[in-house]
């Protein structure tokens, strides 16, 4: 009787540690549509804290959701993922937004010279500040 | 007599100003022209492979930066490791926690002399590039044989290569040593375009 206690007991665990583990291993990615946003920011003042330090700026901002204002200079589409790019005073750098699938179908609405907000993971700089699975908010 | 001279002097001056403002604007042409043969992409493609009896892995960046100097035949290239895209949220963390660390290395390099450049043009060439390859912070000497193909308004670059974990002292720990490969193979897929600013 006491043996049974026992077995059931360890089946019991591994069952419930099989089931963490499987969840764990099958963990979604973050939903950047759904999560809100680290931190609101202007293209202009998060690439010129990209250009002017780059270390610090990578611990602020990589990975995080960011929330980036800025005026669009370029609507490209490549692969049938929308890029868009966001002005700024610097003469090399922008603010590069890598679009989601979804966020795609929506780019069309917007024009050069128009003011956009996008949300997207920050992954770093390189000529320019890039945001990955971007959405835009309006 | 000294009218006549200082006529000769003023013919003089005018033709060495003739020859410097020739010289002037070849240079200035040749800066134009030399500032023209820049190629570059933003938004190039990477995509790695491990395979393994137990498991395939695979990752994808589209937002690589690379630079073909047309003039020197010189090319760069920037990565970002957090911009690799894994279909396991788990495996996308493992990968930059623990392998490659990118919060200690956030970024791959690989800057390079494209060997027999001048041959490249509108049928796609097979050739070899020779330069230095930066991973983990570790920087090894590497040759990629890559398809080349020049347009008027385009190189395309395409190719593969494999890189060893250990030579850029990419630790894998016992646990999991079976689901990677040692090898893993690198595809990669450049669109430059001329660069205007």
């Amino acid at each position: 009787m006491k043996t049974k206690k026992i077995i059931i007991g360890i089946l019991v665990l591994g069952i419930l540690s099989a089931f963490v583990a499987y969840k764990m291993y099958n963990k979604p990615h973050v939903n950047v549509g759904e999560a809100s946003a680290d931190i609101s920011i202007s293209a202009e003042k998060i690439l010129g804290d990209f250009s002017a330090d780059e270390m610090t700026a990578n611990l602020k901002y990589l990975e995080k959701i960011i929330e980036v204002k800025g005026v669009i200079s370029e609507l490209n589409i490549e692969k049938q993922k929308g890029i868009i790019t966001l002005k700024t005073t610097d003469d090399f750098g922008s603010v590069l937004c890598h679009l989601s699938e979804e966020a795609t179908k929506k780019m069309s609405v917007f024009q050069v010279g128009e003011i956009i907000t996008v949300k997207g993971i920050c992954t770093g700089y390189l000529m320019d500040v890039i945001l990955i699975k971007s959405e835009i908010i309006n | 007599m000294l009218f006549l001279l200082s006529l000769k002097l003023l013919i003089k001056i005018e033709l060495t100003m003739k020859l410097l403002i020739t010289i002037f604007c070849c240079f200035l042409f040749v800066t134009m022209c030399n500032s023209q043969e820049r190629y570059l992409t933003k938004s190039g493609a990477i995509n790695f492979f491990s395979k393994t009896a137990m498991e395939d892995i695979t990752a994808d960046n589209s937002q690589v930066l690379s630079i073909v100097d047309a003039s020197s035949g010189k090319m760069a290239i920037s990565i970002l490791m957090k911009s690799f895209l894994f279909k396991k949220a788990l495996m996308q963390e493992h990968f930059n926690e623990n392998y490659v660390e990118s919060d200690k290395y956030p970024k791959a390099t690989f800057k390079g002399d494209i060997l027999n450049f001048d041959a490249v043009n509108e049928t796609a060439s097979m050739l070899k590039v020779k330069g230095i390859l930066t991973i983990h912070g570790v920087s090894k000497e590497i040759i990629i044989e890559a398809n080349f193909t020049k347009t008027n308004d385009a190189i395309l670059v395409v190719g593969e290569f494999l890189i060893n974990l250990a030579d850029f002292e990419v630790e894998i720990p016992a646990v999991v040593a079976k689901n990677i490969a040692k090898n893993i193979k690198v595809t990669f897929n450049f669109n430059h375009t001329p660069y205007k600013k």
